[in-house]
């Protein structure tokens, strides 16, 4: 696809680290957030010293930030702190592109759950508590509303869904934006979602997610034979996708190059992976970066710990590479992160370009049985490696498949 | 209410909702001649203080009527007339 989509920015908070630097150290200590049995949650945090603590960026921008956010829902308080991470780091507070050849695509559907099922659990007995502001809180769009007001962009926008695969679905868009030169550089956003107790109900019946009990850090398991399904992780991210050519233009460093998406349906509305088109995307990924299997370093996999997921997963993952399936390494950050839902295709994108910037494979949690012993996934400590071409793939219910690949950047 | 609440219970009860929607605010400045606005209230928080304050006083009043609202102390007074 994109002949010069680079990445010049990222932003991370999540339960294992609250910005690119800690989450990169946490993962080459292969440390995990799941420490909780509801799962890996963000703790000791707090907007106004988040924002204030990027002192880097204009005192502007941020009181901009505390006054639009500082009330909204602790997913978009998340969003906007990782948004502005990006920002920082893409420099395009000193090096700045006009506002409307900025994009910003926020990935990630029913991001309100839990927000909405308090505000109806507070109004049940009382509807004159609710406040007229639910309105617009309640909508996905508020957070593409409220990211655009900060940070003052106004060029295309959109919230994009496709489940646990939203996030990468995402980065795909973004760089369909900048590559067909509709903007210069364009913000994804890996939305949080955060599951109400509805949810959290259905998918542990449902057998998808772990149910509790026990060590909560031994739970999440994947590609383990002991896996129980995922354990649910709070966190969000923002990679800043770029052409080459205005990142050259402002003078800014690209730390991987984008080199290639794909994402497609499997002709299904359930939970069940489709071991073809996953392959077919992980192939087609490849093929649209350039890349052969055997140049392949590393996969950051799904790897939701999934019971039938990961074995359906490692199955595409030997199909889509042929031969050379013993070449890449692989990991899952899930295992430390827990499952960030939404949000995962991009936390796990900048898991991956931290890798390939760092030259390791972050360790695999709890991965004492592996499922494939023919697969070469990354062992109970981090492996210093040479990464030169990293593959993310992400699957969502609703036959959502989706794989991206980055690239040291040129130069 | 039946006419019990005073304009300064009122004032009172939407100080309190300022504050939850507005939590940095120095309640010393939430006074009858300043408005919703000036203390960085959006038309979108001014709709949730006084959805909130008549919620606190039982009240009805009708959304046309607080088009006419300029400033905290008509906020108040028009509270009052439908308490």
């Amino acid at each position: 696809m994109p002949p010069g989509v680079v990445v010049t920015g990222m932003g991370v908070v999540s339960a294992i680290g609250r910005d690119v630097p800690s989450f990169t150290e946490a993962l080459r200590g292969g440390r995990t957030g799941i420490t909780d049995p509801a799962g890996a949650r963000i703790t000791g945090w707090s907007f106004p010293d988040e924002v204030h603590r990027l002192r880097e960026l204009p005192a502007r921008l941020r009181d901009r930030a505390t006054r639009v956010a500082a009330r909204s829902p602790l997913p978009l308080r998340v969003a906007v702190v990782a948004a502005l991470q990006a920002w920082a780091s893409a420099e395009l507070h000193d090096r700045p592109l006009p506002p409307e050849r900025v994009g910003l695509v926020v990935a990630g559907s029913n991001l309100t759950a839990r927000y909405c099922h308090d505000a109806q659990a507070e109004c049940a007995t009382r509807p004159g508590r609710l406040r007229p502001s639910f309105a617009l809180r309640a909508l996905d769009t508020d957070h593409v509303g409220t990211l655009s007001a900060v940070l003052g962009t106004t060029g295309e926008g959109c919230t994009v869904g496709g489940a646990s695969a939203s996030g990468s679905v995402g980065l795909v868009a973004g760089a369909r934006l900048v590559s067909s030169g509709e903007v210069d550089a364009c913000l994804v956003v890996g939305a949080m979602l955060e599951l109400g107790p509805l949810e959290r109900r259905a998918l542990t019946a449902l057998g998808a997610m772990a149910p509790p009990g026990g060590d909560p850090t031994a739970m999440c398991r994947p590609f383990d034979a002991g896996r129980r399904g995922f354990v649910p992780g709070e966190g969000s991210a923002c990679l800043v996708l770029e052409s080459a050519a205005t990142a050259r233009r402002r003078g800014v460093a690209a730390v991987a190059a984008f080199a290639g998406g794909v994402t497609r349906l499997a002709a299904n509305n359930l939970a069940d992976p489709d071991e073809e088109v996953e392959a077919a995307v992980i192939a087609g990924a490849l093929r649209r970066a350039g890349v052969r299997p055997h140049e392949l370093s590393y996969v950051n996999g799904h790897g939701s710990a999934s019971p039938l997921g990961d074995a359906t997963e490692v199955r595409a993952l030997r199909a889509a590479l042929g031969v050379d399936f013993r070449v890449p390494v692989v990991n899952s950050t899930k295992g430390l992160t827990g499952h960030c839902l939404t949000a995962a295709g991009v936390v796990e994108a900048v898991a991956a370009v931290v890798q390939l910037d760092g030259g390791f494979a972050h360790p695999n949690a709890n991965l004492d049985h592996p499922i494939d012993p023919e697969v070469r996934f990354a062992g109970p400590v981090a492996r210093s490696m040479p990464v030169e071409v990293a593959l993310s793939s992400s699957f969502g219910f609703g036959g959502f498949n989706s794989a991206v690949v980055f690239t040291r950047p040129a130069g | 209410m039946g006419g019990a609440v005073d304009e300064s219970a009122v004032l009172e009860a939407v100080r309190r909702n300022v504050l939850a929607v507005v939590p940095d605010l120095d309640p010393e400045l939430i006074t009858p001649d300043r408005s919703l606005a000036d203390l960085g209230c959006n038309s979108i928080d001014r709709a949730d203080v006084a959805a909130m304050t008549v919620d606190d006083l039982g009240i009805t009043v009708p959304v046309a009527e607080f088009g006419g609202v300029a400033d905290i102390g008509d906020l108040v007074r028009l509270l009052v007339r439908h308490c």
